[in-house]
């Protein structure tokens, strides 16, 4: 089963969003799923207190490391290869191939079980590895549905969140041979059998790499099913790709990071594992690799480094938050944004990553630039002001569309007076009665084509937005309450069960 | 796969490689900063969590409340026992109770002392790595108990902390169905911090190769975001602080 890069559907943000606003399942997931997390993430940061030291701090780390980047990944390689770890750079996606693909023929190996990593997906390696005929397995449940399925991850915490138990069911039912009842305790019970397999008679482990500690050469990974502590622990080989940002200075600083990631990603206090590990196994130990590598990746990160604009980036820890926030993700899911990175980080991190090539152009637009993403973000990235960066870089190049770049004039000399943009609202509430009706504007000509072909355009309100402001804020802060009530019911039915006991010891034999 | 001379010929041509490449990777980054590359380590004035939380620390019977407390949210399991004895019985109870067949265990001088196999004598025991010859990862994967002592524990996340050795197996902690740590009390702190600190402090020479933090049972959220306990690690796990 391979797993490329390019999703069915669409060639634009535009077309995919379309297919993925027609899919009424993933719509209600995903905009469930993502509140779930988001609210775990307001609880967890608010019972933890104080959250926005914390993100400064986190921050502040961030900025630090990446300031300094050349020393403290000088002093990672040098630690890491003193700790009997092959260290190999990568400037690019296809040599990061090349050099797993050597290894793994070194290690005449069959078989590569691999834990979630972002890098991976980045560099399409299960396909490369397909080729020399190796089998590539995921072992991260969700990542496992999704490759069964032969698609890519749709959320960067929860991959197969398109994904009911009965299409699940149907996948695993297909890979076991025998029909396997939608149920999650006997779906998941089924892949922990599978995999255990896998794990005892894979020759290579494959993982990221949440944190790489300078001082030390120590590699960090946080996860919750143990499948990242099973690749690093039973192989006799183990890869580890990290892009060359991931990197902070000491294991204290790594309590900012543990504070900061789980509570942001999920809500928990800290995932279920978290380990660092350092160097292969020691000579006396009977587990863990004989023979590892890191593989340290550009792939085009080196292009934020030194741009005003956009090296915060490289601040990124991958939690997500900025995904569960994001009022555009939650309605179009993450398979619309067409890259290995979705929601806001997705969108400005993509054309970052692929030097704004044309293709990429589209996916700035698919944000509201409300400021939820920064809002959330735990190491305060101002991703609400990179895609208005990148916006203009578009409109600069010459590629933006004629009327955005004349509106956007207007809208700079509107704005910047209060007056003016009084007078123009008066204005546009007298004009509008010529193209009103029932409420709502649906002329499909002008600079209203484009936005009326799928919806109505509202009539000018009575009161302003900032009149209501008070009453939005409140609407924002109590979530949205639309939620389907079967999933009501079952969430509702499992916080029951988890606070009489239920469900935490069900599988012991 | 065997260290072959060719394959250590081999690793050795690929660390001269990264070396070469390294020298331009990392200029080329110095580069990209639009200034010199500094050998000296920079300042680092924000090292670690902010200074007010450094501080905090709850008192010893607050410290144990607050693990339970945690750890059983995470779905674990978790006791407060007065001695190693009544460790032995809670443990020998449990096996009982679960019919446990096989049983493995780290080699440390709490476990040797504990006499588990005499309070468990329908169980066959394995003792991590004491025969050259075994195959470690085989027992730890068929074992219905792995038993282990932490080596450190922090209330404020429920967290143990497990670090590998010749006699002390990553697997132990991880295979197994069931998973019993034992925390002597005085191992018990409050923050994650005051943890990692010694690894820095151990420097990078002393670490063991595995350091694990464990905050409950295995769990995941990926179907239909259904709570699973039991995915790949053990789904039944009891700390049990003592003292």
């Amino acid at each position: 089963m391979s797993v490329t890069g390019t999703q069915a559907g669409g060639a634009t943000v535009k077309e995919r969003a379309g297919l993925a606003l027609n899919n009424d399942f993933l719509r209600k997931a995903v905009k469930f799923t993502t509140e779930r997390l988001r609210n775990g993430k307001i609880n967890a940061a608010e019972d933890h207190g104080n959250w926005d030291e914390w993100r400064e701090r986190g921050r502040q780390i961030r900025l630090h490391t990446i300031a300094h980047l050349d020393y403290y990944l000088n002093l990672f390689a040098d630690n890491a290869r003193a700790n009997g770890v092959n260290v190999h750079f990568a400037d690019t996606a296809a040599e990061a191939v090349q050099i797993s693909l050597d290894i793994a023929k070194r290690a005449e190996a069959k078989t590569v079980v691999k834990s979630k990593s972002m890098v991976t997906e980045e560099l399409h390696l299960n396909h490369a590895l397909e080729g020399i005929g190796v089998e590539a397995i995921e072992t991260d449940l969700g990542e496992y549905i999704i490759q069964l399925a032969g698609e890519t991850p749709s959320h960067i915490i929860i991959p197969a969140i398109h994904k009911n138990r009965y299409q699940i069911a149907e996948l695993l039912s297909a890979d076991a041979g025998e029909t396997l009842a939608p149920d999650t305790q006997v779906l998941a019970g089924f892949v922990r059998r599978k995999l255990r397999e896998k794990f005892l008679e894979a020759d290579i482990g494959m993982t990221g790499c949440n944190f790489a500690i300078a001082e030390t050469g120590s590699m960090v990974l946080f996860e919750n099913e143990g499948n990242a502590r099973m690749v690093t622990t039973v192989p006799k080989t183990q890869i580890t790709l990290m892009g060359m940002e991931r990197i902070i200075p000491s294991w204290s600083d790594l309590e900012v990071m543990a504070t900061l990631l789980p509570r942001s990603a999920t809500g928990q206090k800290l995932t279920v594992y978290m380990s660092g590990i350092t160097g292969p196994r020691r000579e006396v130990d009977a587990d863990g690799p004989e023979e590892m590598h890191i593989i340290i990746v550009d792939n085009g990160r080196s292009l934020q480094l030194g741009d005003p604009e956009f090296q915060e980036l490289l601040n990124c820890i991958r939690c997500g938050a900025c995904l569960n926030a994001c009022p555009v993700y939650r309605h179009i899911g993450g398979h619309a944004y067409g890259g290995t990175y979705s929601g806001p980080i997705g969108a400005v991190l993509t054309p970052a990553l692929k030097k704004n090539v044309a293709e990429w152009d589209d996916i700035a637009n698919a944000s509201s630039l409300c400021g939820a993403c920064y809002e959330a973000c735990p190491v305060k990235i101002p991703l609400h002001e990179m895609l208005i960066y990148l916006r203009r870089r578009k409109l600069e190049a010459g590629r933006g569309d004629k009327m955005e770049a004349l509106g956007m004039k207007g809208f700079a000399a509107v704005m910047s007076n209060a007056k003016r943009y009084g007078a123009v609202l008066k204005i546009g509430q007298l004009g509008q009665k010529l193209v009103v009706r029932d409420g709502g504007i649906r002329l499909k000509i002008g600079p209203l084509k484009g936005w009326n072909t799928y919806r109505v355009t509202p009539s000018l309100p009575k009161e302003s937005f900032r009149q209501q402001w008070k009453t939005m804020e409140e609407e924002i802060r109590h979530g949205l309450q639309d939620m389907d009530p079967a999933m009501k019911d079952r969430m509702e039915q499992i916080v029951k069960d988890r606070a009489a006991g239920k469900g935490g010891h069900g599988h012991h034999g | 796969m065997a260290k072959t001379d060719e394959h250590q010929a081999w690793l050795a041509e690929l660390e001269a490689k990264s070396r070469a490449k390294q020298v331009g990777f990392i200029n080329g980054i110095s580069g990209k900063l639009r200034r010199p590359r500094s050998a000296e380590p920079p300042a680092h004035p924000f090292r670690g969590a902010p200074e007010f939380w450094n501080e905090f620390e709850w008192p010893i019977d607050e410290r144990v409340e607050k693990f339970r407390a945690n750890f059983k949210a995470a779905g674990g399991h978790s006791e407060r026992l007065a001695t190693m004895e009544d460790a032995r019985a809670f443990i020998a109870s449990k096996a009982e109770e679960m019919s446990a067949k096989y049983v493995i265990r780290q080699n440390q001088p709490e476990l040797n002392a504990l006499g588990l196999e005499e309070a468990i004598p329908d169980a066959s025991f394995s003792v991590w790595n004491s025969d050259a010859e075994e195959h470690w990862k085989a027992r730890a994967a068929e074992a219905d108990f792995g038993i282990v002592v932490a080596d450190y524990a922090a209330a404020y996340t429920g967290s143990v902390t497990v670090l590998s050795s010749k006699d002390k197996g990553r697997s132990v902690s991880l295979l197994p169905t069931v998973l019993m740590v034992i925390i002597p009390i005085e191992r018990l702190h409050t923050r994650l911090g005051q943890i990692l600190v010694n690894f820095d402090q151990a420097g990078r020479e002393n670490l063991p190769a595995g350091i694990h933090f464990i905050s409950g049972p295995s769990r995941s959220a990926d179907i239909e975001n259904d709570l699973t306990i039991g995915v790949h690690g053990p789904g039944v796990v009891y700390t049990l602080i003592v003292g």
